[in-house]
């Protein structure tokens, strides 16, 4: 495999940026923090299929020029199945957010685990 | 059927058969009798098909399928070996425990009409980690279970407890994102993701700091699902908030899963010669057991004392895999076949208490040994063989692995654990002391009926078997043996793999068989 630094790097500042937005108290900054995440893994599998540059399909015609290295197929079969499960997760999330959101009236991580009356939709159900 | 034709197909059957039941619940969109007896059959015959994989594995030898009939380093294997066939036994027995102690305890109508397809497809995710040969299709396996888990932890919960889903929920995430980077490392060094094949490749990479690496990793990813020091604080809040059954499956299988794991990479896949990372594993078992025991002290909830006590337990079973000679291997896998049917248990009497008194909260409960003595009965035989208490299961796990220290000469770590199974017994004390023996305060009613007594029933049952794990503690050390002896034999687990290559599949044009 050719030295790949720029991908490596990149990787780090995606995983260390979505890794601090996921600390974050604010719900719709762990959201991003994940989605971040979850890409910079998908970058590590394209990476290991190999610096595209230079190299033609995995699969191609009889006409393709001789002697050249093909891309290797396997990580882009993982990456698609790592894309849709990545999806999933994300709408879940995004659905859990906005259930947490209109049950407790807040986004933030403080408020939603120390007032412990709730101050939502649901609370004002209680409420009338 | 044709399906039947090769017996290897068998080995799909704990993967697709749940899937195949939630479905089918899926199209009957209301709660019904038909459903929950469905689901109920459908986990028996789980239950009866995963201890003819485990007496099939003895017998003769792992099944292997090729899916698709791909040849064994390129296409994905299902491996059901005696490990798997426990695990798959163990993960049958349990939702069928809590299927009949949710039936019991909430009436046909007022059952939320989601709760058995997610917990199908949660069985069938958690079933797929135990049969897969495959890296990147254990990461697959673990994602269909998370969902199915992040479904079901909030599809009951109210306003107040939604929130203890995003802990859980974040550091998982994060989790498997790290998994995913992982496989892809692997892959990179290895240039595979089968089980077998990376035997072959790690063996020519022992020694290399990269594999050290990889195998950092993993400990830590798999570390997390399985809730070992310092990567637990997600589990007691997240568990002790889901209704009793579905709390109960969690606490059984999902951080069990990742011992399982932990056993199937270090103990197979990588090579024995890791022992740094070995000690490392040791360790960090030692501080869960007592940290998580410490954790439990303050609380007063019945359902979070043993959540916190999940924590210490799985650092027993760590400790064990720590250790890592055939015998400490054999104590992990009997004391997960312990642990799992007693701490099912426990959570569904922990649920029971909350019926019968209208809270679990110990300072407002009482006086169930009175109202409920078989509950009381049943209660007292599964804490104490959490705590180890001879002649109980548990007391032959905690020997095993306690007996494994003592011939390695880790003073300190058998020092903690004797400290961590003084201190569980202490927490059952209270569960007993605040739950059963004292009187029930001012104006708290009992409320004893049918359902609580046939809820009372499915834990006399759990408590049963437990107790013939006990009492026939043998028979069950023996299969443990044999499947200690088949994960650590990486040879033999390359040779299983291959020789399925030398099966041929029936396909349906005769003559035009697959490669």
């Amino acid at each position: 495999m050719t030295n790949q630094l720029e991908a490596a790097v990149l990787v780090a500042v995606l995983f260390g940026a979505g890794l601090y937005l996921c600390l974050s108290r604010r719900l719709l900054r762990v959201l991003f923090g994940f989605l971040m995440v979850s890409n910079a893994a998908n970058l590590v599998l394209i990476a290991i299929s190999g610096d595209p540059t230079g190299k033609r399909a995995a699969v191609v015609g009889a006409d393709a020029p001789a002697g050249v290295v093909p891309v290797d197929p396997l990580p882009q079969a993982l990456i698609l199945t790592a894309i849709v499960i990545g999806f999933a997760v994300a709408a879940y999330l995004t659905v859990l957010v906005y259930r947490l959101y209109t049950d407790r009236g807040t986004a933030n991580v403080t408020t939603l685990f120390n007032c412990e009356t709730p101050g939502g939709a649901a609370a004002k159900e209680d409420a009338t | 059927m044709r399906f039947f034709e090769t017996p290897a197909n068998l080995a799909a059957l704990p993967v697709i058969f749940p899937i195949l039941i939630g479905l089918i619940s899926l199209l009957m969109p209301r709660p019904s009798v038909w459903r929950r007896v469905i689901a109920a059959v459908a986990s028996a015959a789980l239950l009866a098909h995963a201890c003819w994989i485990v007496w099939h594995s003895m017998d003769s030898g792992p099944l292997v399928l090729r899916v698709g009939g791909w040849l064994s380093p390129y296409g994905i294997v299902l491996v059901a070996d005696t490990l798997a066939g426990i695990m798959l036994a163990l993960s049958a027995f349990t939702a069928l425990s809590c299927l009949l102690f949710g039936y019991a305890e909430t009436e046909t109508r007022e059952e939320h009409p989601l709760r058995i397809p997610l917990l199908l497809f949660l069985l069938g995710g958690i079933n797929l980690t135990f049969v897969t040969g495959d890296l990147f299709n254990l990461f697959v396996a673990f994602e269909v279970m998370l969902l199915s888990s992040y479904g079901l932890m909030t599809l009951e919960s109210g306003a107040r407890e939604s929130r203890q889903a995003l802990p859980y929920l974040t550091l998982n995430l994060v989790g498997s994102a790290l998994f995913l980077a992982v496989a892809g490392f692997a892959y990179s060094l290895l240039g595979t993701l089968n089980f077998a094949e990376m035997i072959v490749r790690t063996d020519a990479l022992a020694g290399d700091y990269r594999l050290t690496l990889l195998a950092v990793l993993m400990l830590l990813v798999f570390g997390l699902k399985a809730g070992l020091f310092p990567l637990y604080q997600w589990l007691p809040g997240s568990y002790s908030q889901m209704p009793a059954p579905m709390s109960a499956f969690y606490a059984g299988m999902l951080t069990k899963v990742g011992v399982y794991v932990l056993i199937r990479i270090f103990g197979t896949v990588l090579p024995p010669s890791l022992t740094e990372l070995h000690t490392l594993i040791a360790w960090t078992a030692g501080l869960t057991m007592v940290i998580g025991v410490l954790g439990a002290v303050g609380q007063m909830r019945v359902q979070t004392i043993l959540s916190y006590h999940i924590v210490s337990q799985i650092g027993f079973m760590a400790l064990a895999i720590g250790l890592f000679t055939p015998f400490a291997i054999t104590a992990a896998i009997f004391y997960i076949i312990h642990h799992i049917i007693v701490k099912s248990a426990l959570f569904l009497v922990g649920g029971s208490i909350a019926k019968l008194n209208g809270t679990d909260d110990l300072s407002r409960t009482g006086g169930l040994w009175r109202a409920a003595p078989w509950l009381g009965i049943a209660f007292v035989l599964q804490a104490m063989s959490l705590a180890g208490l001879p002649p109980l299961s548990g007391f032959w796990g905690k020997f095993m692995i306690i007996q494994e220290g003592f011939t390695q000469g880790e003073w300190v770590l058998i020092a903690l654990s004797l400290v961590a199974s003084i201190l569980t017994l202490m927490s059952m004390l209270k569960i007993w002391l605040g739950a059963f023996w004292k009187a029930a305060p001012e104006g708290t009613p009992i409320h004893a009926s049918t359902r609580t007594r046939v809820m009372t029933a499915v834990i006399v049952a759990m408590a049963a078997m437990s107790l013939y794990i006990g009492f026939g503690a043998e028979k069950f050390v023996r299969i443990a043996a044999h499947a200690a002896e088949e994960t650590l034999n990486r040879a033999g687990y390359v040779a299983n793999v291959n020789a399925a290559n030398e099966t041929s599949y029936p396909s349906k044009t005769p003559g035009a068989s697959k490669p």
